[in-house]
């Protein structure tokens, strides 16, 4: 339950807009422990194999759309940079204003994209944990040639935005003064206003990627490395208001 | 269970017109529920027919069917809810969940008489031709996603094929060789014609879910299948395209004769003015480059047209329901650019009231929060990424792993065979004969149970390679 219960604090966590989008879990384990129990095992796989498709489904709607959106809004927050660099400067503090405000939409742009990439990763896991369970509890052999189809799925196929978000990172050096040291009072007090939105988000999302991966009583060659994040206590410094502890 | 079929064909080209891809997963719960309450023409029209297995128990099939479709029932309900948020034509919707709900309690009922539907797998092939024509309309009703998932390299899919009643696992995963997928950014290959891949894999995937479904559908056939379909779904579902073709044979010269009148309609039209098919487009930064010069010569966002738009890409197999959706969520973007420059920004004013410091106001901190998030986000992705190609590393491992498995399954068989032959199991000596190989061992645990066993060969192999 271990993944289930990350999962759902993902869920709780996460994008109001996304919560829908995620894996049920928790549904489709319950559903596993029903077919090994039953003696109709070709039907069974049938209907079980019809439900995961129909959460791949979801899966792929849902990431094709975010994903047309994200290329639209990359193409326009670069004319806007465009915009405000080859205008007339009517006065300084305006532009500085403008420029204010790509950089604070960009980098929640680049986080957006960031987020959905994991989407796709945790559904990704989900699917192959929840086919490893059903291979173990009936005896079947279905993992291995669904989770190939599944490796091909758009929701998987996630190169295109993470070029998108390479882009951005590049735009973003661009848009950023050069690497100031930071007093460490100023740091403290960038990371209460980090508390919220898109950043509260992406950090959650990487506390959790840890989580998942802590070792499990079923490691195996198939299984994830544990993750090891150098700067994780920088990660956990990050006291969010929220009343659901991330860890 | 052809019944099924054409009723949810039927039920599914009423609403094909309306419903957009995303609720074709809402839309197969209420299928699913409609077909079965269909189920009694059928019973009727084969009487005759009894059930040779006196020892199966409808009532525990009824009873699996009726715990699983409930689970469905949740899943269809949770599904339509957040696919109704996204969707423009909920009426439809609300129409399919209703058929689900009165036939819910219903299912049971029908399913129990499955038993003693259907026996004899001929008769009720012969039979099959006057459901098919509807069916096949619809391209994959029984049809697994991946095959036109599989099409989604190309990134196009028809609407009206992906109805998948998803059956049989990856049943036609080695279907489409040409599908490699592309994620292209060349213009030309980011769409495909529609049409062709329609055709193609008509036949072969009726035909394949003709049995396939009968075979997962109706109980009886799952006693005599059973056996098949453990002992070797690996085969089946890998190398299935041997095993199923021979099946095909019986039932496909019936198919052709009556799909045709229906697939004409389908074909005849170009891509762009079915109206039933409201495929989903996979779009591209190229092709969006392309809409936005389009845009731009037609006067603008607010002047342009979806129609002249699309006659000005001049993209072969774009709709005009697709530019029509991205041209909403273009102009959405930039008359209401960002929406976090708006909300959070007043969150944010909010927040730094809390703090006495006005220092927190200033560009500097605001940079520095910014850069912070940039951070976090950066490893975010970077650790995504090294997750994902670990992913794919280990199933590429485990595709390997199973080959070689296999592999020395098949010489330890010939070993039985040919007692003469060498002791230690050689893998290069064995060619792969045709024909699925035997599985043995019930899990993935197999290959890696015998990975000390298949190390050794396997290093020979490698040696050799």
């Amino acid at each position: 339950m271990k993944f289930g219960k990350r999962l759902k604090q993902h869920v709780e966590e996460t994008l109001p807009g996304w919560r829908d989008m995620y894996l049920n879990y928790k549904d489709l384990k319950k559903i596993v422990r029903l077919i090994s129990s039953s003696l109709e095992y070709g039907k069974s796989e049938a209907e079980f194999v019809y439900l995961l498709n129909n959460e791949i489904e979801k899966f792929n709607v849902f990431f094709m759309e975010q994903e047309e959106n994200f290329i639209i809004r990359h193409k326009e927050l670069q004319q806007r940079i465009k915009r405000v660099n080859e205008s007339e400067p009517s006065s300084q503090g305006e532009y500085e204003e403008e420029i204010a405000r790509i950089r604070k939409d960009i980098v929640d742009f680049h986080g957006e994209m960031v987020l959905l990439v994991n989407y796709s990763n945790i559904n990704y896991t989900g699917m192959a944990k929840i086919l490893k369970k059903y291979d173990k509890r009936t005896g079947g052999l279905l993992r291995l040639p669904f989770i190939q189809k599944v490796l091909e799925q758009p929701f998987f196929t996630t190169e295109l935005v993470s070029k998108l978000v390479k882009e951005c990172e590049t735009t973003i050096d661009e848009l950023f003064p050069t690497v100031v040291v930071a007093a460490p009072e100023m740091k403290e007090a960038a990371i209460i206003m980090a508390g919220e939105g898109i950043f509260r988000n992406t950090v959650a999302a990487l506390m959790t990627m840890k989580e998942i991966r802590k070792g499990s009583s079923t490691q195996s060659h198939f299984s994830l490395p544990v993750l090891n994040l150098p700067d994780t206590e920088l990660i956990r410094s990050f006291q969010f208001n929220s009343p659901i502890p991330i860890i | 269970m052809l019944s099924e079929l054409v009723q949810d064909n039927l039920v599914t080209m009423e609403a094909q017109h309306a419903l957009s891809f995303q609720r074709s997963g809402a839309r197969q719960f209420s299928n699913h529920g409609a077909a079965s309450a269909q189920l009694a023409p059928l019973e009727d029209k084969y009487p005759k027919f009894t059930n040779p297995q006196p020892n199966f128990t409808s009532g525990t099939v009824g009873h699996i069917f009726s715990s699983s479709s409930g689970m469905s029932s949740d899943f269809h309900f949770s599904s339509v809810t957040s696919h109704t948020s996204l969707s423009e034509k909920a009426p439809f919707i609300s129409q399919s969940s209703e058929i689900l709900q009165s036939t819910a309690s219903s299912q049971y009922m029908k399913e129990t008489n499955n038993s003693s539907w259907c026996t004899d797998s001929l008769p009720d092939f012969l039979d099959y031709p006057q459901n098919t024509p509807i069916q096949s309309s619809n391209l994959e009703h029984g049809r697994m996603p991946s095959e036109d998932l599989l099409d989604y390299p190309q990134n196009t899919r028809i609407q009206s094929s992906n109805l998948e009643h998803g059956l049989m696992p990856s049943e036609d995963l080695l279907d489409y060789p040409q599908n490699t997928p592309i994620q292209s950014s060349n213009l030309e290959q980011s769409i495909t014609p529609l049409e062709d891949f329609g055709k193609q894999n008509d036949w072969q995937d009726w035909t394949d879910q003709l049995i396939n479904e009968d075979d997962a559908m109706t109980p009886d056939w799952n006693d005599i299948l059973i056996d098949t379909n453990i002992a070797d779904p690996e085969p089946k579902m890998a190398y299935h395209v041997g095993g199923s073709s021979t099946n095909s044979m019986q039932a496909q010269p019936l198919i052709p004769q009556s799909s045709g009148e229906i697939c004409v309609p389908l074909n005849s039209t170009p891509c762009g003015s079915a109206s039933q098919s409201k495929p989903r487009m996979r779009w591209t930064p190229e092709l969006h480059e392309a809409f936005v010069e389009a845009v731009n010569k037609l006067g603008g966002s607010e002047k342009a047209t979806p129609k002249g738009v699309l006659k000005q890409m001049k993209v072969e197999g774009l709709t005009i329901y697709h530019v029509k959706s991205h041209l909403q969520k273009y102009r959405t973007a930039r008359y209401r650019p960002e929406p976090s420059s708006e909300g959070p920004l007043e969150k944010n004013s909010t927040s730094v009231e809390d703090f006495s410091s006005l220092e927190l106001k200033t560009g500097l901190e605001i940079t520095e929060a910014l850069r912070l998030q940039m951070e976090v986000q950066k490893r975010l992705h970077e650790q995504l990424e090294i997750q994902r190609n670990l992913q794919l590393r280990i199933e590429e491992q485990g595709r390997y792993l199973q080959m070689m498995f296999e592999k020395q399954c098949k010489s330890g068989m010939d070993k039985f065979t040919a007692p003469s032959s060498s002791e230690l199991p050689s893998l290069q000596a064995n060619p792969n004969e045709p024909g699925p190989d035997p599985m043995v061992g019930p899990s993935e645990e197999g290959p890696s149970k015998s990975e000390p066993g298949v190390s050794q060969p396997a290093k020979r192999a490698k040696v050799n390679a």
